[in-house]
């Protein structure tokens, strides 16, 4: 399994992929840094304004679409050229290949995350902050942010491995991606709509009762239940494929 | 005897078509074992399922004496394949590429430039694959199938794509292979004239059915050479050989005798001279391999 995660990642990192990971937390950067016109209230943490608006673009947006596009790159190279007749033929199974580039993925994501951290931080360094950082809620969003893609990866992974072609799986991710800006803020779809729940799950306003900022019940149903269906259906296409 | 790969009424349908159709494949341990047939005729697909690609419809097999099925990893550790068109990353060189395979099957990384030098890859080593020649490809793909030290080596039509001092020089290589290090082939292929000069032992499959399977010298038994007669009254020489107990067969009016030593064809002439019958020609009738296929599809193809 390490040995194929080693591969995995040989291959993704020579993709020039470290750019992608990038495009993510510098527009956070660039919005936080640009958007002056939020007002908050006298008593609120400063780092609260800033917070706001990247998050809005950053996690409704930009999250989701990340994850179809590096689903759609770790897929790509394996379809080109033969890559999957290939790579199944040596001594490896199915389903931990299925596994590898899912961990895989997700780890990049993580790291955009931490990255985007990073991006939060700087932009309150620069803008000269001067009231404590808001470390637990940040976490929060950072790590709830992470853990709502991961529905989504594992959809973009079943659709990229299923789909020949970079094209498809991005329009299903877009179309998917574009509704969330008028879902969050319905009251009745919002918590059912996995792709809200990046938004979601990183919105710092949130209630903070729970250790992320949805309730438990929407967490595991939503994001655990999607998580589980997408994945699976994933994992059992592949273990089907002809190849 | 021991059989490196044995199937058991292999069988594949796509369908109703069945692409693979009740196959029987055994290959004897340090054979060079030809897989001969024409476009569409079901190699590849036989290959595929050979590697767990592909499910095979029905049937069984083994490798090394196991179950494919239930042992497919231990089984896949001791193989090394080229399955098609050679498959590579396009993005990597050809060192990246064979690093990325080595990584999962994780021999020393010595081996590369061992495999790099054996299919004469060594100066394209650190060039983008995007850009080879096809014949460049399909040695990256043979050097990625040698990269693990296989016991068991599957290539499918590996010197599609190579030029004439290429394919020489890749049929050398695989020839050595069993020699060398005990390794045992499959290699397919839809010309004759390529088995015939590598192969030991023969499978010819056509329309998903295997139609011959044995050792080349048997193949070779097919093109069972005749004394071809050309003489003036066919029918009443023919009659006299016959007459006299001798084997003859009348064909578009020459005949064909199918004793050939010295001793027996004098005799046909002289009795055929007192006969008072003029010959003309006296010669050899050798069908050649490619004359064999063919009859043999055909064959195949009336029953
Ligand atoms: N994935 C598939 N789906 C449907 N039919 C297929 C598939 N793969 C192969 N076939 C059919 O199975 C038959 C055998 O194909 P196969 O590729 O095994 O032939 P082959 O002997 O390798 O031919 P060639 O010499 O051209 O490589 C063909 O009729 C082909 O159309
Ligand atoms: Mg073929």
């Amino acid at each position: 399994m390490l040995a194929i995660l080693q591969s995995e990642w040989f291959k993704l990192r020579k993709s020039k992929i470290t750019l992608l990971l990038f495009v993510g937390p510098l527009i956070g950067l660039f919005i936080g840094l640009t958007g002056n016109s939020l007002n908050v209230g006298e008593q609120m943490n400063q780092w609260y304004a800033p917070l706001f608006m990247m998050n809005f673009t950053y996690a409704i947006l930009f999250l989701p679409l990340i994850t179809g596009v590096l689903a759609s790159v770790i897929c790509r190279y394996e379809h080109q050229e033969g890559g999957w007749k290939q790579l199944l033929a040596l001594p490896v199974t199915r389903g931990k290949v299925f596994l590898t580039k899912y961990l895989l993925l997700i780890l990049l994501v993580l790291f955009i995350q931490i990255l985007y951290l990073g991006a939060i931080y700087a932009v309150g360094t620069i803008k000269g902050f001067t009231d404590p950082f808001p470390l637990t809620i940040v976490w929060k969003s950072i790590i709830g942010g992470w853990v709502a893609t991961m529905p989504l990866v594992a959809l973009q992974l079943w659709l990229s491995i299923l789909f020949k072609s970079f094209a498809a799986p991005f329009a299903v991710n877009v179309i998917f991606t574009l509704p969330t800006i008028l879902v969050v803020n319905s009251e009745r779809f919002g918590p059912y709509y996995p792709w809200a729940q990046p938004f979601s799950m990183m919105y710092v306003g949130g209630s903070t009762d729970d250790v992320f900022f949805i309730p438990w019940d929407q967490l595991l149903t939503v994001v655990g239940g999607g998580f589980l269906v997408f994945f699976l259906c994933g994992y059992i296409y592949f273990q089907r494929k002809p190849i | 005897m021991e059989y490196i790969i044995q199937t058991n009424n292999l069988s594949k349908k796509f369908g109703k078509e069945l692409a693979v159709n009740g196959v029987d494949i055994q290959i004897p341990k340090g054979e060079i074992y030809g897989f001969l047939g024409p476009n569409g005729a079901g190699k590849s697909t036989t290959i595929r399922i050979l590697l767990g690609l592909m499910k095979p419809t029905f049937g069984n097999i083994a490798i090394f004496g196991k179950d494919l099925k239930s042992e497919r990893i231990n089984i896949l550790k001791k193989v090394g394949s080229l399955v098609e068109n050679p498959s590579y990353y396009p993005h990597l060189t050809a060192k990246e590429n064979l690093e990325a395979i080595r990584k999962i099957v994780g021999v020393p990384k010595t081996r590369i430039d061992e495999v790099l030098k054996t299919v004469r890859l060594q100066d394209a080593a650190n060039k983008k694959v995007k850009g080879f020649s096809l014949g460049m490809k399909q040695r990256l793909g043979i050097a990625s199938a040698l990269l693990n030290k296989p016991e068991l080596l599957i290539l499918d039509e590996p010197t599609n794509g190579l030029d004439p001092s290429g394919i020489i020089e890749i049929r050398e290589l695989i020839k050595s292979l069993p020699e060398k290090y005990g390794m045992t082939i499959l290699i397919s292929s839809h010309l004759l004239s390529e088995i015939d000069q590598i192969a030991t032992t023969v499978g010819i499959i056509t329309k998903g059915k295997m139609i011959f399977q044995d050792s080349i010298e048997e193949l070779r038994m097919f093109a069972q050479q005749h004394i071809k007669l050309k003489v003036s009254q066919h029918e009443r020489a023919w009659r006299a050989l016959l007459a006299n107990g001798m084997k003859a067969e009348l064909e578009d009016g020459h005949i064909l005798l199918s004793d050939q030593t010295d001793q027996h064809v004098a005799e046909a002439v002289q009795l055929l001279v007192q006969q008072g019958i003029s010959i003309y020609r006296v010669e050899e009738d050798k069908k050649s391999l490619e004359d064999i296929f063919l009859q043999m599809t055909k064959e195949e193809l009336a029953g």
